[in-house]
């Protein structure tokens, strides 16, 4: 058997990485890369590849020989006729459905986590700094028990009354109408949401829903209702112990630094 | 010695065939058996359970009152999805299957995702404590083993007794869920029931096998109005004699019957209770005699094979999965097309395969809030020319309901759509889209179809949920809307270009254009902003293609051809010298 001319390993090498960046990466590992950086990995191989074939004289040789050879050696004919024919039919094939595409949807940017104001309200009424308030019934979990059972009880209630349905039964952003909004509805069995936000942060997001995201945050389509419409004070607060109770993560407390 | 091991051998093999012949398949059949209540049980169905079904099983948790369907009241025994026959209570494995499945349509979800199988099995075994008739159960299983194979034939036959055997009341004459009794069902309990849109086999609340159809026709759904299809039935008579007997029974009401038609209707009257006193027993659990069992067999046979075949027809009817929504590579492209556009009934709304689906939900966002929508999609096409653009909307809704007030509430309700268009489109990707329940301090364009007026669009504005007006200026567009067999379709033109500019959207090719849609069922009591809601999609009149494909790619490929030839001569040029 011939043992691989320099021309072929590199033109092997880059096929395989090519094949990597265009579909392992997209199918097996995450999310397919866009055609954009593809493109600019694979300019920087060609690049390191022909540094690495240029740096000596005899290995540029033997780089281009087999390249020569088919181009002028008789004996190659074949070869050469069936490359002659092959890339310029490959060339008219891809610049003719590159031509032919169909626009993209445009991309949608949004801030996922948005900053809080710094003022929590409640129907007008200001509740204090976000920065300093806190669940008024949190303390319960230490002083009384019963009353904070009883607290996150009606939690329970107001959730599978009004949350459910976009948010899940397991609270895992499933819900039966989860299926109709763009962005989806929060998962709070994400070990990335409840520990990395303070409760006031929750009641912010649950009071002034959608509506009250800052214009930083734009464009949002998010069909969070504003719930200080429907819902009482206590019981927004009673919804998010609900929250931290039954996925058993703790909302960040202040001075602590998210993880 | 090699004799006798032969001999025992065949005592064996004798031996387990009586033991099969003793004990039926079906009891193999049943699957897992529950372990005992427990503590654990309680404790998890109060966690995950309770909230719908209630702390006591009895279907009044408090999300209950806004739900539909309503969640099941364990406290008497009627379950709907079974493997079991008509009457009859499931199988542990069946109360499994439903909370590890969950029950696609509805709000109950599929638990197998969440809790371990030792867990689900945990609450089978506690929500069976809610009613005393499971003790020592033993109920008796659909037999599945005579399937007939799908096939064309077998899909005629089906739809043949899918339009005898009365489905069409409920199911309307093509499966959409629009009978003319629909509007009035009830279940068990009092509670609303809508008949199920067969077009939707995702929906199927027990699965969408021919197994599963085929189970909820001989079993029947329990608590619901769907019937046991043994019922419909009379066992004992052959087809030709039961159409006699209907046929004498219709007689018998008008002119009378002679005597010898009389003695004939006595004789048909007599088979047919002497296979009471089988049903009877077999409702009871006493042993038929193998004479009984012959009879029972024989009689039952024509109907599951009748089963079988209209369990292959209803999974003809559609896809199993849901379609994917309007985004990506389904995003709605409106074709272009030369001359004038299709209207309504125009065969070429057929070159566009697939229409695109928009997933509708309920409006839950601002009060009144509608919790149960009855419509859940709507399909759309569309065609442009150099100066119109043409839709083709349809949406399913099982009732056709012109102006009328709601029984409840009295308000007047109606089948309705709204087509919604920003009015500016957003020019890039971080400027704002106006909110997608009818705009914000950003108006939104919309198209107001009402079924009173099916020929009438009427361009309106809005600037949120409750301020929609209409346009005082109506730019020409033409509309028609039918409503035929559970689905309304609705087509709309108007120009691309209007004059007033400053209240219109502006359609534009190349250009992504926000729509959402609002729709109003008025049998479900829809009015205003109880509702269902899209939120914001976007579509585009995709661009004539450029005849420029036609220049530069042979171009390309010519240049390359000189290309080569040149590297070749300079190669042997090189090597000349």
């Amino acid at each position: 058997m011939q043992r691989l001319s320099l021309f072929t390993k590199c033109l092997i090498i880059f096929v395989v990485l090519w094949l990597f960046l265009r579909f392992f990466i997209g199918s097996v590992w995450s999310v397919p890369l866009p055609a954009s950086v593809i493109s600019m990995y694979l300019g920087l191989i060609l690049l390191a590849i022909l540094v690495h074939v240029s740096v000596e004289d005899d290995r540029f040789r033997e780089f281009l020989r087999p390249v020569k050879e088919t181009l002028a050696d008789d004996d190659r004919r074949t070869r050469r006729t069936v490359l002659f024919v092959l890339i310029p039919l490959v060339m008219l094939g891809l610049s003719f459905s590159r031509l032919s595409t169909k626009a993209d949807p445009p991309a949608v940017l949004r801030t996922a986590h948005p900053a809080p104001p710094t003022e929590l309200e409640y129907r007008d009424k200001v509740i204090g700094l976000t920065q300093e308030v806190e669940n008024p019934f949190r303390h319960l979990e230490k002083d009384d028990t019963e009353a904070f059972k009883a607290h996150v009880d009606n939690g329970r209630r107001v959730y599978y009354q009004n949350c459910f349905y976009c948010h899940g039964d397991d609270l895992d952003g499933e819900g039966h109408f989860a299926h109709g909004f763009n962005p989806p509805p929060a998962n709070f069995q994400d070990p990335g949401i409840i520990p990395n936000y303070q409760e006031s942060f929750f009641f912010w997001r649950i009071s002034k829903g959608g509506p009250g995201l800052p214009p930083a945050a734009t464009p949002w389509d998010s069909a969070m209702p504003v719930w200080e419409d429907h819902l009482t004070e206590e019981e927004i607060w009673d919804v998010i112990l609900f929250l931290s109770e039954y996925t058993g993560y703790r909302p960040r407390t202040f001075g602590e630094a998210a993880h | 010695m090699k004799k006798q091991s032969y001999n025992t051998m065949l005592i064996s093999v004798a031996g387990l065939i009586l033991l099969l012949a003793v004990f039926p398949i079906p009891v193999l059949a049943q699957g897992k058996q529950a372990p005992a209540a427990s503590e654990e049980g309680k404790v998890l169905y109060e966690d995950k359970c309770a909230h719908c079904h209630g702390v006591d099983g009895a279907g009044d948790g408090s999300a209950a009152e806004n739900l539909l369907p309503r969640p099941r009241d364990f406290t008497r025994g009627l379950y709907k999805i079974r493997s079991t026959e008509s009457a009859q209570l499931p199988t542990d494995q069946d109360i499994f299957d439903i909370i590890s499945n969950g029950m696609p349509g509805s709000s109950m979800p599929a638990w197998g995702e969440i809790l371990t199988e030792n867990e689900q099995w945990q609450l089978v075994a506690h929500i069976k404590t809610f009613y005393d008739g499971f003790e020592d159960a033993s109920p008796r299983l659909i037999d599945v083993s005579d399937k007939v194979p799908y096939s064309e034939e077998s899909v005629t036959k089906g739809k043949e007794f899918y339009t005898n055997l009365g489905c069409v009341d409920c199911h309307g004459v093509v499966g959409r869920g629009d009978g003319t009794s629909a509007p009035d069902l009830t279940d068990e309990w009092g509670f609303r029931t809508w008949p199920a849109n067969l077009w939707e086999q995702w929906n199927y609340r027990g699965g969408s096998t021919t197994e599963d159809i085929f189970k909820r026709f001989i079993g029947g759904i329990a608590g619901s109005p769907m019937p046991s299809f043994i019922s419909s039935f009379r066992l004992g008579l052959t087809d030709e004699e039961s159409a006699r007997m209907n046929e004498l029974e219709l007689k018998m009401d008008g002119e009378g019957l002679s005597e010898a038609e009389e003695e004939e209707y006595a004789g048909l009257e007599e088979k047919l209770f002497m296979f009471e006193d089988i049903m009877l027993n077999v409702e009871e659990g006493v042993e038929l005699t193998p004479e009984e069992q012959t009879k029972l067999d024989t009689a039952l046979k024509p109907i599951f094979e009748k089963s079988w075949h209209l369990a292959n027809y209803v999974k003809s009817l559609g896809p199993e999965e849901r379609p994917q929504a309007a985004v990506g590579d389904k995003v709605l492209r409106s074709q272009y097309r030369e001359g004038t556009l299709p209207g309504m009934n125009d065969e070429a709304w057929n070159e566009i395969k697939e229409a695109s689906y928009f997933p509708l939900v309920g409006q839950i966002v601002i009060d009144p809030r509608q919790f149960n929508p009855s419509i859940d999609s709507v399909m759309a096409k569309s065609f442009y020319n150099d100066s119109e653009i043409a839709f083709l909307f349809a949406w399913d809704d099982r009732t056709k309901t012109l102006p009328q007030a709601d029984d409840e509430t009295g308000e007047t309700v109606e089948d309705a759509l709204a087509i919604q268009f920003p009015v500016k489109i957003s020019e890039g990707p971080t400027d704002p889209k106006p909110y997608f329940i009818y705009g914000d301090r950003r108006p939104v364009y919309l198209w107001s179809w009402k079924v009173a007026e099916p020929s009438t669009v009427t361009e309106m504005n809005a600037k949120g949920i409750n301020t929609a007006t209409v346009q005082s200026d109506q730019s020409p567009i033409q509309a028609e809307g039918v409503y035929k067999d559970g689905q309304y379709q609705l087509w709309v033109k108007r120009s691309l270009i209007t004059e007033d500019k400053r209240n219109d959207v502006q359609f534009a090719p190349g250009v992504f254009i926000p729509i959402a849609f609002s729709a109003w069922d008025g049998a479900n009591g829809d009015v205003n902003t109880k509702r269902a809601i899209s939120t914001w999609y976007t579509f585009v009149l995709d661009p004539v293609p450029s005849n420029k494909r036609f220049v530069y790619p042979p171009l390309i490929a010519l240049i390359s051809v000189g290309l080569l030839f040149g590297l070749k001569s300079s190669v042997r040029r090189r090597q000349d010298t």
